[in-house]
């Protein structure tokens, strides 16, 4: 009796999942964005921005800049890089190809997240295929992420931490302009990668962040990245936070992660071929 | 009756195609070998509600006539969660067929592409990273 609608719904589910990846014609917010309206205010008159969000985030977490092919097993970057306006990263040569050299199989042993390490980054962790939980307490904006991270932001104009304290997450401080939530976010550490593809921070990045309600369900994000280390210049990708009517679950990464197994044998392959090599010669 | 309640519910909360949020956490293309499509019939085994991913094991013949017990890599179990799944809807000795791509270094696990019951029902997968599809 169970396995009946059981299987019904999967085949819902299959012609569900299988519908066509977005084209890609146009980089940072999506052409289906929601119309502006009114957004929720606290009794202060402050923008309510809390609940439970995920980003339309356009394949960010597989690349930033615009693909015009898909990968294997990833989406179709839409580009979410809308300054420089030509959507490409000002990258330095070295960093450009590092970044091409992260894309090869023995390299994805070196995402941080491949080893379930709880924080993304900032400001990955917006765009990476899991949902976001905003609150509003007195004094603080806290954002809780579904990978079982956090973010915990003061707003009452503190300075940030020493330099020499460096954090996965960084070290972030926020204010309302108007009705965007501004978070700056300096200390950072300089090991995450902004996605699977590998595209860089160094210890140098220090990012702005702007939160914009534009109607009851959604917001406008914003980050620009300021790291010249790894960019000639500061770039900013843009995209939209969508309200949801739903909870955030308990994601134990470390429970069962047979991939970095996979992931380190791969690895270990490229380096045995490697050091063969260089005894052959 | 409970139960078909909660299959409708599903699917029409499914059916709705709301953001992904399955928990992609690694490169799939440094992880599975895209030279190495694979397609296996067998039993379940197990069902792994984990994460950072679910897997399904699954007794497959060789061709010398031994089993061996192959792992396929799906979403992780919240994704399969908010898409409907519960883990008792895959009972062991349940037979199926799955495709999809062997991991890299060519042992006995992969990335789910589909899954077909004998009859030619699809069961839903996707790949391990369904988010991919709607992200």
């Amino acid at each position: 009796m169970n396995r009946v609608p059981s299987i019904l719904m999967h085949a819902v589910l299959a012609a569900a999942v299988t519908a066509p990846v977005a084209s890609g014609a146009q980089r940072g917010a999506d052409a289906d964005a929601p119309p502006p309206g009114p957004v929720r205010r606290m009794p202060d008159g402050t923008p309510d921005i809390s609940g439970l969000y995920s980003a339309n985030a356009g394949g960010a977490n597989y690349g930033l800049e615009r693909e015009a092919e898909r990968r294997f097993l990833t989406p179709t970057s839409r580009g979410v890089v809308v300054d420089p306006p030509d959507g490409i990263l000002p990258y330095r040569d070295w960093a450009r190809a590092e970044r091409i050299d992260r894309e090869r199989p023995h390299r994805g042993y070196d995402d941080p997240t491949a080893h379930c390490f709880v924080s993304a980054g900032v400001p990955r962790s917006i765009y990476v295929p899991s949902p976001v939980q905003i609150l509003q307490p007195p004094g603080y904006v806290l954002l809780l992420f579904e990978r079982m991270a956090w973010r915990q932001v003061p707003l009452d104009g503190r300075d940030h931490l020493p330099d020499t304290i460096r954090l996965w997450n960084g070290d972030s401080v926020g204010r309302w302009e108007g009705d965007t939530l501004v978070i700056e976010t300096r200390n950072m550490n300089g090991k995450t990668w902004l996605n699977e593809a590998g595209d860089i921070v160094s210890h140098a990045q220090t990012t702005v962040e702007r939160f914009t309600p534009v109607n009851a369900d959604t917001i406008l994000f914003s980050a620009t990245v300021t790291d010249p280390v790894v960019y000639t210049r500061p770039w900013t990708i843009e995209m939209e936070l969508r309200r949801r009517d739903d909870e955030i679950l308990e994601v134990a990464c470390h429970e069962d992660n047979q991939d970095l197994g996979h992931l380190r044998e791969v690895r270990d392959a490229w380096r045995r071929e490697q050091a063969e090599g260089g005894a052959a010669r | 009756m409970k139960d078909t309640g909660r299959w409708i519910a599903a699917i029409a909360v499914l059916a709705a195609a709301s953001a992904g949020t399955a928990y992609a956490h690694h490169a799939f293309s440094a992880e599975f070998d895209p030279n190495a499509p694979i397609s296996v019939r067998g039993r379940v085994t197990e069902m792994l509600w984990a994460n950072p991913h679910a897997w399904i094991y699954i007794d497959v013949e060789d061709p010398d006539g031994e089993i061996v017990n192959w792992a396929f890599e799906t979403s992780g179990a919240n994704g399969l969660i908010r898409r409907g799944w519960r883990r008792e809807d895959l009972a062991a000795g349940t037979e199926l067929v799955i495709e999809g791509w062997q991991v890299r270094g060519g042992g006995p696990s992969g990335n789910a592409r589909s899954i077909t019951f004998p009859d030619g029902t699809r069961l839903f997968a996707g790949t391990s990273n369904p988010d991919a599809q709607d992200d």
